[in-house]
């Protein structure tokens, strides 16, 4: 299913079934005139049904390039089959030892650089919130949108698989924002959670944010993003709390 | 490259790239660079022979196909392996799982039992293993934990009890200059700078810039105590066998350097 986030960002939402909820694994579309750019890439077990909505939403002429927040296979699964390592389709990613994570031919982005990708200004943010040491955030200039990656992530109910945050009652419920981190980034159990506020809160004055675009979660617009960010910070301090290292 | 770091147990070493550009060593000049030297940040893999059975920790990454199924090959010979646990499905420790398994139709996969998404990385056949799980290998037995200090959820450590040698995947890493590859670290000249420790986890485990110090090193402590290893082998980092309890006491320092100073960069 693809979704409207913004005018030229779209989101290719896929979801695994963990029983009684769903995990988004998803990826989003930049449009950019006749260029498509596709920022991560997905799961190979969704690759049937990603293949097919970017047929779609490309009109059949199919990707320009290919931007990865980190090389983690739910995130990186779908490189060779979309075209990732050929000469008409860019790869862009941002590890510091492409060799060693099996993308030998992919142009560097660095945390702190902006690049310019189909004429798409991007900027590469360290992530307060990932899974990998190479991860990094991608601000698209744009549209003021903030890819994630692994951060801002949530489990869902079966019927709420394409709403975006406005979506909801009453936003994503704070409960399946702390059980997707709890589950997920679990090292957060030994951070101090002001910590990670402040380099959240630099992230979001420096940068005019309009939509969260993560790969694991429904995308949080407009004035939901303030309401998510104060959930997060009950997510942070919830889970330091609760372990106890006697 | 491989070496024997006790009777059975042996060190598979990938070095990587050379790390002096990136890790922009000229410039920064940390206390445990040498200038003009090559630095190296390894990946390393570790069989471990039993008297019945054999087990193969981790695949070099996918730049050193050949290498792991030639040292394979090479150590457990005629034997088969019997099996192949994966530490954690980062592509650097896991990128050879599958062409193991296709040469080697005897292998039992084993996988973290950590972690709600095996199906996403193809390990939801494999035997899972958790804190308290073991494998018998004969006259020897591998046991597994708890991942304290991870990246990916799905994450296990391994302990092996004759030797008391732990295997604590991306911590307790740390880069080495040229010439030091498959050296033991009481092998190397002069003492041992923790400044090594400090470039890596500054770079590998991110999270530790925004860590409460006191709670971690207080999980140090819980891990000394829990393992008193006498042989430490680090998945990116060279071989601690002696005193290895004093080097995990060192990881403290590191806390916190990195807490006051910050994350250095990146490595993946
Ligand atoms: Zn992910
Ligand atoms: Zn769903």
């Amino acid at each position: 299913m693809t979704v409207s986030v913004t005018p030229t960002v779209k989101w290719v939402a896929q979801c695994y079934d963990h029983n009684e909820k769903h995990e988004h694994v998803s990826l989003y579309l930049l449009e950019e005139g006749d260029d498509v750019v596709l920022v991560d890439s997905g799961s190979f077990y969704h690759r049937e049904k990603i293949t097919s909505e970017i047929e779609v939403a490309t009109d059949g002429s199919g990707l320009d390039a290919i931007i990865l927040s980190h090389s983690d296979y739910p995130h990186a699964g779908n490189v060779r089959s979309l075209g990732g390592d050929t000469k008409g389709i860019e790869l862009v990613a941002s590890s510091g030892s492409p060799e060693q994570q099996g993308l030998p031919d992919a142009r560097k982005c660095s945390i702190g650089d902006r690049l310019n990708v189909k004429g798409r200004t991007l900027s590469f943010i360290d992530p307060p919130l990932a899974d990998r040491s190479h991860t990094t955030w991608i601000y698209d200039h744009s549209d003021g949108v903030l890819f994630t990656a692994d951060g801002f992530g949530n489990y869902h109910e079966p019927n709420q698989c394409g709403f975006i945050s406005s979506d909801f009652d009453e936003m994503i419920p704070a409960e399946e924002i702390y059980e997707y981190h709890r589950d997920n980034l679990v090292w957060l159990r030994y951070v101090d959670p002001e910590k990670i506020e402040k380099a959240l809160d630099s992230i979001f004055t420096e940068f005019t944010i309009n939509a969260v675009a993560p790969v694991h979660g429904n995308p949080i617009t407009g004035k939901d993003v303030d309401v998510y960010l104060s959930r997060l910070y009950e997510t942070l301090s919830r889970i330091a709390a609760e372990y106890d290292v006697g | 490259m491989n070496r024997e770091i006790a009777p059975g147990i042996h060190w598979i070493y990938e070095a990587g790239s050379d790390r002096t550009e990136q890790f922009e060593l000229a410039e920064r000049k940390p206390d445990w660079y040498e200038s003009g030297r090559e630095a190296y940040v390894p990946q390393c893999a570790y069989l471990v022979e039993g008297d019945n059975e054999t087990l193969l920790f981790d695949t070099l990454s996918p730049a050193s196909t050949d290498q792991i199924l030639d040292a394979i090959d090479e150590l457990v010979g005629t034997r088969g392996l019997d099996y192949l646990v994966v530490s954690h499905p980062d592509v650097p420790h896991a990128g050879n799982t599958y062409a193991i398994l296709e040469e080697h139709s005897e292998t039992t996969l084993v996988a973290p039992a950590y972690g709600n998404d095996h199906e996403l990385y193809k390990l939801d056949e494999s035997l899972q293993v958790a804190e308290g799980d073991s494998i018998d290998l004969g006259n020897r037995v591998a046991e597994f934990h708890e991942a304290t200090f991870l990246d990916a959820p799905v994450s296990v450590w391994m302990t092996e009890q004759k030797t008391e040698t732990l295997f604590p995947v991306d911590w307790m890493g740390f880069p080495h200059l040229d010439e030091e590859s498959l050296l033991f670290v009481d092998e190397l000249d002069g003492t041992f700078d923790a400044s090594r420790l400090v470039e890596f986890h500054g770079r590998v485990l991110f999270w530790y810039q925004y860590v409460d110090v006191e709670k971690t090193n207080a999980e140090i402590d819980n891990l000394i105590e829990k393992f008193d290893p006498e042989i430490i082998a680090p998945a990116h980092g060279l071989v601690i066998r002696e005193n290895a309890s004093e080097y995990m006491e060192l990881m403290k320092d590191v806390t916190q350097t990195i807490d006051n100073q910050g994350r250095i960069g990146t490595l993946g």
